[in-house]
């Protein structure tokens, strides 16, 4: 059950400050186009919220900040680990797919969910159909599922969804 | 600095231009196209360590632009040359005798 | 005493940075399938790329130069990931692409 979603004037009015930040650090804070660019911003949030709707899944600030932190520390692994994968004489690698069934909810979550793994140790989104996620994996030896629900969990906590683990119990 | 920054530009150009031998030699359209997600990380830490070695802080909004491209280059190769949109017809196994 | 520290931690990150391209670009001759080509070309690049971006951060003129830094960080990462996820899915939708043939040329 999708929690309602967020109204769409406050949708917009996010929307137009995170515009008007980028545009700022963009143009280094430029004085002469601060102006250009708070009209610009809020014409945007306008134009993005009547093409893009606000979904049924707010972002919760602790949960995105959570999962920053998650997400730099095991990008960090995963770039050490296939650095090391690399430079080992033996080449210890066994690619190869897995098919998963994903417990977090179609849009933003699931999308979230398929581009972070591209960026964690030893997964690689591949195909993405409904809620089977297929992923190349570099090492099928190493506990993938176990990474990939730990991912799922975080994600799942940037929309302050819970998730049951059933899925991880029966497999 | 300066010097340092220079030094660091000239290494991720001469990484650049090894791993475009590989591309290079393909051999499937798919390694090719690695060429754009290459650009997309190498070139964009090359731009940035230039913007400063040089001075030239348009080399910054060079490198953003480079980073959204390097995203649309590999869409049109997707869409318009594989056409992941169609439904595959041949069988996974094909993929494993080729690339051995 | 805070500078020469800064400036021997940018050096560091430098380095590593561009450690992590070397080894990037190694992993296109050592792999021999594209998919784990583009394990080694999205993970250990964007690895690169973080320690290259930290080591800029102090010299970004401003505030919103920091920020636009991590702007360009960030929009490369999605970058990286979203062209990493469309090789992958072509790969496994077309093992063997209809124009190969005509591609070749060695």
């Amino acid at each position: 059950m999708p929690p309602a979603p967020a109204s769409p004037l406050i949708t917009f009015l996010f929307r137009s400050t995170v515009l008007f930040v980028v545009w700022w650090a963009l143009t280094l804070g430029e004085l002469s186009g601060l102006g250009f660019g708070a009209v610009v911003s809020v014409l945007v949030a306008w134009l993005s919220v009547r093409l893009f709707p606000p979904s049924g899944f707010p972002l919760r600030p602790g949960g995105l900040l959570l999962f920053f932190g998650y997400f730099l520390s095991r990008s960090v692994v995963a770039g050490v680990d296939v650095a090391r994968r690399l430079l080992s004489p033996a080449l210890p690698v066994q690619p190869g797919e897995i098919t998963l069934t994903l417990n977090v909810p179609e849009g933003s979550p699931r999308w979230l969910l398929a581009n972070t793994l591209s960026l964690m140790p030893g997964t690689l989104s591949v195909l993405l159909e409904g809620d089977q996620l297929t992923l190349h994996c570099l090492d099928t030896r190493d506990p993938v599922e176990r990474d990939v629900r730990a991912t799922e969990r975080r994600v799942a906590g940037v929309f302050g969804l819970a998730v049951d683990d059933c899925q991880e119990a029966t497999r | 600095m300066t010097l340092m920054l220079n030094a660091v530009a000239a290494f991720l150009l001469l990484t650049l231009l090894i791993a475009l031998v590989r591309i290079w030699r393909g051999p499937a359209p798919a390694d090719r196209m690695l060429a754009s997600q290459l650009f997309g990380t190498t070139g964009v830490a090359l731009l940035m360590v230039l913007a400063h070695a040089q001075s030239m802080p348009a080399l910054m909004d060079v490198a953003l632009t480079l980073a959204v491209l390097s995203v649309l280059a590999i869409v049109a190769f997707v869409t318009r040359v594989v056409r992941i949109d169609q439904p595959a017809n041949s069988p996974d196994a094909e993929s494993e005798a080729r690339h051995d | 005493m805070t500078d020469s520290l800064i400036f021997v931690s940018q050096a560091v990150l430098l380095i590593l940075g561009c450690l992590f391209f070397a080894v990037g670009t190694l992993g296109l001759f050592r792999f021999s399938d594209t998919l784990t080509r583009i394990h080694a070309l999205t993970k250990v690049d964007n690895l690169g790329l973080g320690f290259i971006v930290l080591a800029l951060l102090p010299l970004a003129p401003s505030l919103a130069g920091g920020l636009k830094t991590l702007l360009i960080w960030a929009a490369a990462l999605a970058a990286s990931a979203t062209s990493a996820h469309l090789i992958a899915r072509a790969v496994h939708v077309r093992p063997e692409p209809p124009n190969a043939g005509e591609v070749e040329h060695d």
